[in-house]
C-alpha cells in the first residue's frame, strides 16, 4: 500500500509531522493498528538499524527517528491494546550497577520497540536484584545489559550469574556496550552479544525463536 | 634536556627523548583512588589525597608523585569545578570505597542510606543535585534537569548561561598560578574553559542552578539535526566571547604557557562517529578554525583538542580546523590502529595519548602485556617527534597498581634506549 510505503519512508527519515500525518491518514482509510505497526513503521526502523550499521547515519539520526516513531505509537498503542494486540516479545533492559552512560542502551531499546518488541527499561545503574524482578513481573523473554566501562564490567559478570542462578528458564540475556566482545560475553555466560543496534535486533529475534 | 625542551621538541615534530604527561589536565590524569595506591608504592608521604576534578574523582598529581612517574608536563590548576563550586577550603571526606580523601567544601556531599552520593551546583543544597555518584560507582554523572520544552519558545540564550566574558577573580587566580609555575621546567599546559563546542558532558550544566534550553543528553543529539540553527547559534555567541577571552588570556599568560586545552567534545563511539563529516564541516569546523586561527595568530600556544573513539573519518578535518595536538587517540576504537594513524596524520599533528589501551590491557592485562604494549605504541608513535605519552584517557579506579608500574618503567626504559 503506497500509504504504508510513505510512512516506512517517514519513519526512517526521521520526519515526525509526516509520521503521525501518514498514520491517522491509514487509521482514516481502515487500516489496522497491527498492521500499520507491522508493515509501516518495522520496516522503517530496519532501514534505520541497516544505515547505522553502516555508517550512513549517526546517533542523532536514530534519535530523531526513534522520535517519530514514539509519536506514531503514541497513537497506536491504545488501539492496539484495545484490540488485545500485544507485542509477542517483552524484553527488559538498563546499563548495570555504577555505569551511567546509556546513549547506547537508549539506541538498543528503540531499536528493540521498532522491531515490534515490549520494552521495559530500567534506566542507568541498575542493581542485579531489579533486573530479576523486573524479568519475572514483566515475563520478559530477554534481559539486555549495558555497560560502557571496564570498571562496570564486573558488575555485568555479577549481574548475568545473578539472573542465571535465580533460574528463569525462558530469559535469554544479552549483553553489549563498548568494551564488551564476544569473547567477554561467552566468558560470563550470557546468550547473546551484539555490537550495535541494527545487529542487535537480528540477534534478539534469534534468542526468543523467531528468525531473523 | 629540560622537561619543557622534550615536550616543545616533540611539539615542533623533531625526535628526542619522548616526553611524558600524567596528570597535567583533567582529560590525562587519573583517578583518587590510583593516585593514593601510587603514593604508597613510590612510599611517598601519606596524606589524603585532594581531589582536584570531582566530576571524574581525579586525583591530583602533586610534584612528588609527577616526578617519579616521570612526567614532564605541569597544569594550571582550575579555580572552579564542573558543579560551579571553587577549589577551596579543603576537608577530609571518607568515600563509599573506603579511602580518605580532600574535598572542597562546596562538595559537601549528600550521602543516602543506599550509598548514593549527591553534590550541587555550586554547593547549594536548597536547589537539586547535579550529581550523582552511584552505590558501587567511582566518579559522578550529570544529573538531567531538563525543564519541558516548548519549541516556539526556545532561545539560545538560555544555553548561553555559562559564556561570560572572564572576570578579575578569575584573571587574579590565572595569575596566582603563573607565580606558583614560576621557574617551572616541565611544560605548562593551560586550559581555561568556553571554548569546548557542545561538550556533551558539559551541555547538562552541573554547574549551573536552574540551566535553561536544551540540557538532556538526548535532546541535544536531536538539536543537531532538528534545531540546527539553533545550535549555531550558541556556537556563534560563545565564539564571539571566547575569542575576547582568549585576548585577556593572551595579555596574561604570554608565552609562558605552551599548551592549551581548547575542546573535549567527543566525536567518536567504539566503532562509528556521532556525526557525518559534513556535519561536522557545518557545525563544528568554523568554529574550531576561528579559534585556532586566533591563537595562532596571537600565541605560540599550541591547541589541544580532545576526542574519544573512532574519529578516524575527522582526522583530516581536525588539522584542517588547526588542531596541533589530538587527545586521548583511542587506538582500541574502530580503525584507530597506531601505525596507520601515524603513518597518515603523524607529521602533521602531535599525538597526545595512545599510549597504553584502558579498555582492555591497563585494567586487566599482566604487568608483561603492559610493558610490551607500552614499548611497541612508543616505537610506533616516537618516530620524529609528535608523540607525548599519555594512557588513552584518565587511569580509571581499581587498575592494578603494578601495571601503572610496568608502563613507567617501560616508558623510562624506552628513553634510556633499553
Ligand atoms: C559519550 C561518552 C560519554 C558521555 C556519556 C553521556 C551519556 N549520557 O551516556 C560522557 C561525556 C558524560 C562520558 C563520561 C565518562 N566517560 Co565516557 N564515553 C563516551 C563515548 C565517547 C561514547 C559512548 C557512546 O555513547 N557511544 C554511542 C553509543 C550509541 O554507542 P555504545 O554506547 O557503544 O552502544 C552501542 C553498542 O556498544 C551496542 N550496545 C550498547 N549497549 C548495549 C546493550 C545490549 C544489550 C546490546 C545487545 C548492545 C549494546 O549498541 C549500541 C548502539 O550501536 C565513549 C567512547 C567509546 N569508545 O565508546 C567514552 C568512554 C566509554 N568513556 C569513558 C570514560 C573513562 C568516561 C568517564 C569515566 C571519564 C573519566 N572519569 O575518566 C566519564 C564518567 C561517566 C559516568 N559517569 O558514567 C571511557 C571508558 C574507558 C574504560 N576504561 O572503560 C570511554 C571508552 C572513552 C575512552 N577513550 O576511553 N562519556
Amino acid at each position: 500500500m503506497p500509504l504504508l510505503n510513505d510512512l516506512t519512508a517517514a519513519v526512517a527519515a526521521g520526519k515526525r509531522t509526516d509520521t503521525v500525518r501518514l498514520t491517522q491518514e491509514l487509521l482514516a482509510a481502515g487500516t489496522g493498528p497491527g498492521t500499520i505497526v507491522e508493515q509501516g513503521l518495522v520496516p522503517g526502523m530496519a532501514i534505520v538499524g541497516e544505515q547505522f550499521k553502516k555508517n550512513e547515519i549517526f546517533v542523532p539520526e536514530m534519535l530523531v527517528a526513534a522520535r517519530a516513531m514514539k509519536e506514531a505509537l503514541k497513537l497506536l498503542e491504545p488501539l492496539l491494546a484495545a484490540a488485545g494486540i500485544m507485542p509477542k516479545y517483552t524484553v527488559v533492559v538498563g546499563t548495570v550497577q555504577g555505569d551511567l552512560h546509556d546513549i547506547g542502551k537508549n539506541l538498543i531499546s528503540m531499536m528493540w520497540r521498532g522491531a515490534g518488541f515490549a520494552v521495559v527499561d530500567l534506566g542507568t545503574n541498575v542493581p542485579p536484584e531489579k533486573y530479576f524482578s523486573a524479568a519475572q513481573e514483566h515475563k520478559a523473554h530477554l534481559v539486555g545489559l549495558s555497560a560502557l566501562l571496564t570498571t562496570t564490567m564486573p558488575a555485568m559478570k555479577e549481574t548475568v550469574k545473578i539472573l542465571k542462578a535465580a533460574g528463569l528458564p525462558n530469559t535469554k540475556i544479552m549483553v553489549g556496550g563498548a568494551p564488551i566482545t564476544q569473547a567477554f560475553a561467552d566468558d560470563i555466560g550470557a546468550d547473546g552479544y551484539a555490537a550495535d543496534a541494527g545487529t542487535a535486533v537480528d540477534v534478539a529475534k534469534k534468542l526468543v525463536g523467531e528468525a531473523a | 634536556m629540560t622537561s619543557r625542551e622534550k615536550v616543545r621538541r616533540a611539539l615542533n615534530h623533531q625526535s628526542g627523548p619522548v616526553p611524558v604527561d600524567i596528570g597535567s589536565t583533567g582529560l590525562t590524569s587519573m583517578h583518587v583512588s590510583c593516585v593514593a595506591a601510587l603514593r604508597q608504592h613510590y612510599g611517598l608521604p601519606n596524606h589524603p589525597v585532594k581531589v582536584v576534578e570531582p566530576y571524574q574523582m581525579l586525583g591530583e598529581v602533586e610534584d612528588d608523585l609527577a616526578r617519579v612517574l616521570g612526567s614532564d608536563c605541569v597544569g594550571m590548576k582550575a579555580r572552579g569545578t564542573m558543579f560551579g563550586f571553587k577549589n577551596e577550603d579543603w576537608r577530609e571526606w571518607r568515600a563509599p570505597w573506603g579511602q580518605v580523601m580532600l574535598v572542597p567544601k562546596g562538595f559537601g556531599p549528600r550521602e543516602d542510606p543506599s550509598g548514593d552520593v549527591y553534590v550541587f551546583p555550586e554547593g547549594d543544597t536548597s536547589v537539586p543535585p547535579s550529581g550523582h555518584m552511584p552505590a558501587g560507582g567511582y566518579f559522578f554523572d550529570a544529573i538531567i534537569r531538563q525543564e519541558p520544552i516548548d519549541e516556539d519558545k526556545l532561545n539560545p540564550a538560555d544555553n548561553c548561561e555559562e559564556f561570560k566574558p572572564v572576570d578579575a577573580a578569575e584573571i587574579a587566580h590565572w595569575k596566582a598560578e603563573l607565580t606558583r609555575l614560576q621557574g617551572e621546567e616541565r611544560a605548562i599546559v593551560g586550559g581555561v574553559g568556553g571554548t569546548g563546542f557542545g561538550d556533551i558532558a558539559l551541555v547538562p550544566a552541573a554547574f549551573l542552578k536552574h540551566p535553561k534550553g536544551i540540557r538532556d543528553v538526548s535532546e541535544w543529539y536531536v538539536s543537531l539535526v532538528e534545531r540546527r540553527d539553533y545550535v549555531h547559534q550558541i556556537f556563534d555567541f560563545q565564539c564571539e566571547v571566547a575569542l575576547k577571552n582568549l585576548e585577556t588570556y593572551a595579555n596574561t599568560f604570554g608565552d609562558l604557557i605552551d599548551v592549551i586545552v581548547i575542546c573535549g567534545t567527543d566525536f567518536g563511539t567504539q566503532s562509528s562517529q556521532f556525526c557525518s563529516p559534513a556535519t561536522f564541516a557545518d557545525l563544528y569546523a568554523p568554529y574550531y578554525k576561528r579559534v585556532n586561527d586566533w591563537i595562532h595568530a596571537h600565541t605560540k600556544w599550541k591547541t589541544f583538542k580532545h576526542s574519544c573513539g573512532a574519529i578516524r573519518p575527522f582526522m583530516n578535518q581536525f588539522i584542517e580546523c588547526g588542531f596541533d595536538i589530538l587527545n586521548p587517540v583511542q587506538c582500541s576504537a574502530k580503525d584507530m590502529e597506531a601505525p596507520r594513524l601515524k603513518a597518515d596524520f603523524g607529521d602533521r599533528v602531535t599525538f597526545w595519548g595512545g599510549g597504553v589501551d584502558t579498555q582492555r590491557v591497563l585494567p586487566f592485562g599482566t604487568p608483561e602485556e603492559v610493558r610490551a604494549q607500552v614499548t611497541e605504541r612508543l616505537r610506533t608513535f616516537s618516530v620524529n617527534g609528535g608523540f607525548v605519552f599519555n594512557t588513552i584517557h584518565n587511569i580509571q579506579a581499581r587498575t592494578p597498581v603494578a601495571n601503572i608500574v610496568a608502563m613507567v618503567d617501560a616508558i623510562r626504559d624506552f628513553n634510556a634506549g633499553k
